[in-house]
């Protein structure tokens, strides 16, 4: 489904991504490593937010170079880092901002039915959920443009334990369903229970792709590439 | 008593020009971060093409010359903030410097090129018999007409963009563009063709109050220069890019010239500019602004 070859991304005289292959699809991919590696600059210049040089493609199609809108119409969605929910709407506008109508696969009463939270909170503005809250509005904005792949950029960061959980069903019955998945993680455990291959992204590159549970199981490796180990968090 | 209605009425009347003018400024502020230099521009072009509209007609005493010449005036101002935009200013988005000094230079270009065309002598446009004359008001007496129009003329353009801004998918666009216009596009929304309608929007704003100020008051070379200035200070003092801070910036900005005007003449500027101190001092972000 997508596929990234040799994509580059400078600011300036920091040279961010030096090169990143990548392919996902049809099984979900989690992609671990440290912070400062270029993960979230991976997953915005996938999605046209950052410009770079490379190949993107989804199912054949040339994303490179095109702006955020053209990409998102293409099928990709993003759930960034940081939720960024806009706090001048509230959670059913936000829905309603992207919704593409009664017959599409996602429509707002099935957001609403997979998030229940946020059909008790619909007219709240963005600014008055709480992190979890605003993760599954972030979530529920991009699942509504019915993509073909979902990027979803450290979902699980400071969320409590029993959502983590409830995320990582959420996202296993998306895949399930067939939904492309490129999951970028801090957190081995969640992405372990989401995706059953891992790539670990170091300095700009991907370094290893390998099974999760293999990464799960190695505490040395874990040290050598995320730095501390699964148990230690 | 009577002399104090009257100032508070006049206060009114200028704070709704004002507010017109100065809405379609914070919108483009709001959506673009663009310190759009040329909306005074804006406000003459709207004027002056909408007076060689009214002037033949007037003169044939078409009944409808006034009314015919407010949506050119709109249509006008429009349509050449709409070129601005997709010409120049959608090139260089986020450069907020470079295209404070574009717009300043295309605001120099215009206001030289209306001289030539319609040359120096002031213009006015004359209100339809409907709204011309005066209305019998309680404590005032008499009130020009006109002047109630402009006042009602204001509310229908805020409740308009209230209207448009809460209830319309275009005003969720803009409003979340507000926000985070990277995620915004990331949401599959053209944000730049948004953009182009927002700046039309906020021009033709501009256009619709340089009809009713030259209307009001005169058109002559300059006023475009103030109607800028005017509208900064109302959106500095409300607060830039939310329409209901520009509503409580311009009365505030209105009341503070009427009020000066009547008791210290000589010194009546100083007052609106005391007030943007004020505020400036206290709540730098306006009163009704978001900090940045």
């Amino acid at each position: 489904m997508l596929v990234v070859r040799g994509l580059h991304v400078r600011f300036g005289q920091a040279h961010i991504l030096q090169g990143v292959d990548l392919a996902v699809g049809p099984e979900p991919l989690a992609i671990v490593g440290r912070n400062g590696m270029g993960k979230t600059t991976l997953c915005q210049t996938i999605m046209g937010m950052v410009p770079g040089e490379g190949e993107i493609s989804l199912d054949g199609e040339g994303l490179a170079g095109r702006p955020p809108n053209r990409v998102a119409r293409a099928g990709l969605a993003l759930v960034p880092q940081g939720r960024r929910t806009f706090p001048s709407l509230t959670v059913d506008e936000h829905l309603r901002l992207v919704a593409q109508g009664p017959r599409a696969r996602w429509t707002i009463e099935r957001a609403y039915a997979t998030f229940p939270r946020l059909a008790e909170r619909r007219r709240n503005g963005g600014t008055q959920l709480s992190g979890g809250e605003q993760q599954m509005l972030a979530i529920a904005r991009a699942l509504l443009m019915n993509p073909r792949l979902v990027i979803m950029d450290e979902p699980s960061e400071g969320l409590a334990p029993v959502i983590v959980d409830h995320l990582a069903e959420v996202l296993r019955g998306l895949a399930a369903e067939g939904t492309g998945l490129l999951l970028v993680e801090q957190n081995l455990r969640m992405a372990a229970a989401v995706c059953g291959t891992v790539a670990v992204m170091v300095t700009g590159r991907i370094a290893a792709t390998m099974p999760a549970a293999d990464l799960v199981a190695d505490e040395a490796l874990q040290r050598r590439y995320l730095g501390v180990a699964a148990g230690s968090h | 008593m009577a002399l104090a209605a009257t100032v508070l009425l006049n206060g009114l009347t200028l704070a709704a020009l004002y507010f017109v003018v100065a809405s379609g400024f914070s919108l483009i502020f709001g959506l673009m971060r663009t310190v759009n230099m040329a909306h005074g521009a804006l406000y003459l072009v709207g004027a002056y093409v909408a007076y060689a509209v009214f002037e033949p007609l007037y003169d044939r005493d078409a009944w409808y010359a006034w009314y015919l010449a407010v949506p050119v005036g709109m249509a006008a101002a429009g349509l050449a903030g709409i070129a601005l935009q997709g010409v120049l200013l959608g090139w260089m988005q986020g450069q907020e410097l470079r295209q404070a000094l574009v717009t300043i230079g295309v605001s120099i270009v215009v206001a030289d090129q209306l001289l030539a065309q319609f040359g120096g002598t002031p213009r006015q446009f004359f209100a339809p018999d409907a709204l011309f004359g005066t209305t019998p008001l309680p404590l005032v007496g008499r009130y020009p007409t006109f002047r109630l129009v402009q006042i009602a003329v204001a509310l229908g353009v805020g409740i308009g963009l209230w209207w448009l801004l809460a209830r319309t998918k275009l005003g969720l666009m803009v409003r979340a563009g507000v926000d985070d216009r990277a995620m915004l596009a990331a949401c599959g929304v053209n944000v730049p063709l948004v953009s182009l309608a927002v700046f039309g929007l906020g021009a033709a704003l501009a256009g619709l109050g340089g009809v009713i100020g030259a209307t009001a008051q005169p058109l002559a070379q300059g006023v475009d220069g103030r109607f800028l200035l005017t509208s900064l200070v109302v959106v500095i003092v409300g607060g830039m890019g939310s329409v209901p801070g520009t509503a409580v910036g311009a009365v505030l900005v209105g009341l503070a010239e009427q009020v000066g005007q009547a008791l210290f003449p000589t010194y009546a500027v100083i007052l609106t500019f005391a007030l943007m101190v004020a505020v400036l001092a206290v709540r730098p972000q306006g009163l009704l602004g978001r900090s940045a």
